[in-house]
């Protein structure tokens, strides 16, 4: 469970303060999965950040029940000069878990091939989010926080990552940023908008369709 | 199977394991096997004992204190190197990890302690390489107090990460403070007594010189490694409050600017 209590981010720029999240107050629940879609720009990833702790907020409150994943996408968290073993090898040191099930686990459910064992900079960005779903699969967190995966992979590993998900929906939730709705629909049962720094949840999924829609 | 964190981690044990996986990486980056961060680790402090060597060889001068030249300018130069290329490594800290941050449980601070604790341990086996390799040309070698030679050098590293935490805060706010540590850095290479005693100076200089930390901390590793020398002006007491004080203000400084350092 993640509460965010009016929480509030602005990041400096040369025409003034650019305020990208307006006192933001949100309740994640245990073991639901919530979607939020936002423009390019919305603030999508600044919120995902600040929800899994890895950015703080100018003001505001967040809240974290259980583990909470580190923002899994096409983006950061790998060394470019390591490779691909020994950034999960780092990984799950820094979580306590048992590292040498997790490189397994991580590398079988990867499958990018003896690129494993090469540096990631030589990574495409698909192999890079492909590396980072199979290592976040390997570690058990109580939410996942996910950044714009539409395009991870082909539709063989989308339909993978899909299965992982609603293998775990007992006992994991996942929150999806992204800015398209058929992402959204393929994991979430919920939906919210995120424009002009405020967050609007809904419980139908056509209805944030429709909200979304009307500002994008 | 996936493989499950235990529950609740000891906060003290979970960060001891952060610092210990962020050595790991830092030794793999910076010592990979394409980079010969090992051989320049070894070969900058060589390059100095030596050309200094031959220095005082060519002005007929000998080391002060009764001790010998090579060991002398050895204790004076790896530690004088260890205190600065601490600093260097932490103050690059946040540029050179930002991926890291987005591990929410790497702070700023391990990151520092990581890369000093390689520069340290690094410093320790150059600084045994060079003893070593100078002891096989003399007949008997004898450390006088190791304990207070290793608490030198210890110092010298936790000194170190004190100035690359303050400098690495500073670097957030400007980048230009990454660019004047050189020539900022540069003259203490001459008032630390990398080549000199303070009680071989006047009384007038060596009042101002006792204020740099650095020359304690290389008086400190002299009178531990040399028989025949005991700094009568030591005081690791006053290094102990600069590296509180650095830490004091580096801590501070970073919760100032954390916000700051963006991610993406």
């Amino acid at each position: 469970m993640i509460e965010l209590r009016s929480v509030t981010k602005a990041y400096r720029t040369r025409a003034g303060d650019h305020l990208v999240l307006n006192k933001i107050d949100a309740v994640f629940p245990e073991r639901v999965s919530v979607g939020i879609l936002g423009k390019n720009g919305a603030g999508k990833s600044t919120l995902l950040r600040i929800l899994g702790g890895a950015e703080q907020p100018d003001a505001g409150v967040v809240t974290r029940k259980g583990r909470v994943s580190w923002p899994i996408g096409f983006a950061g968290g790998f060394n470019g000069s390591l490779s691909g073993d020994e950034n999960c090898r780092f990984v799950a040191r820094i979580y306590g878990a048992d590292v040498d099930e997790v490189v397994d686990f991580a590398e079988r459910f990867a499958e990018i091939g003896e690129y494993f064992r090469m540096p990631v900079r030589t990574y495409s960005s698909g192999m890079r989010a492909r590396l980072a779903f199979g290592l976040s699969m390997a570690l058990d967190f109580d939410t996942y926080l996910v950044d714009e995966v539409t395009a991870v992979g082909d539709q063989t590993f989308q339909a993978k990552c899909q299965a992982a998900f609603a293998d775990r929906q007992e006992r994991s939730s996942v929150i999806i940023v992204s800015h398209q709705m058929a992402t959204i629909r393929k994991y979430c049962a919920h939906a919210a908008v995120l424009s002009d720094g405020r967050l609007h949840f809904y419980d139908d999924l056509d209805e944030a369709a429709a909200a979304y829609e009307a500002v994008a | 199977m996936s493989a499950t964190p235990p529950a609740m981690m000891n906060g003290l044990t979970a960060q001891v394991r952060v610092i210990y996986a962020l050595a790991l990486r830092e030794t793999r980056t910076r010592f990979g096997a394409n980079n010969l961060g090992y051989v320049w680790a070894l070969l900058e402090p060589l390059f100095w004992i030596l050309t200094f060597a031959g220095f005082f060889a060519v002005a007929n001068r000998s080391a002060p204190g009764g001790m010998e030249v090579i060991p002398f300018l050895a204790t004076g130069i790896i530690t004088f190197e260890l205190v600065l290329k601490t600093a260097e490594k932490g103050s690059q800290a946040i540029n050179g990890n930002k991926a890291l941050l987005f591990y929410p449980q790497v702070h700023t601070l391990d990151l520092i302690l990581a890369r000093g604790a390689l520069e340290l341990a690094t410093y320790a086996v150059v600084f045994v390489i060079i003893i070593g390799g100078w002891s096989m040309t003399v007949p008997r070698v004898r450390i006088d107090d190791l304990l207070l030679l290793m608490s030198g050098l210890g110092l010298a590293g936790l000194l170190g990460m004190g100035l690359g935490l303050v400098l690495c805060g500073l670097n957030v706010v400007s980048p230009t403070v990454d660019r004047i540590r050189g020539p900022l850095f540069r003259p203490l290479f001459w008032v630390s007594g990398l080549f000199f005693i303070p009680t071989s100076l006047p009384t007038s200089a060596r009042e101002y010189l006792l204020y740099n930390p650095i020359l304690h901390c290389i008086e400190m590793v002299r009178s531990g490694f040399f028989p025949s020398y005991h700094s009568p002006l030591v005081d690791s007491g006053y290094v102990v409050r600069w590296i509180v004080a650095l830490f004091f203000v580096g801590l501070t400084l970073e919760r100032r600017v954390r916000h700051k350092v963006q991610l993406s």
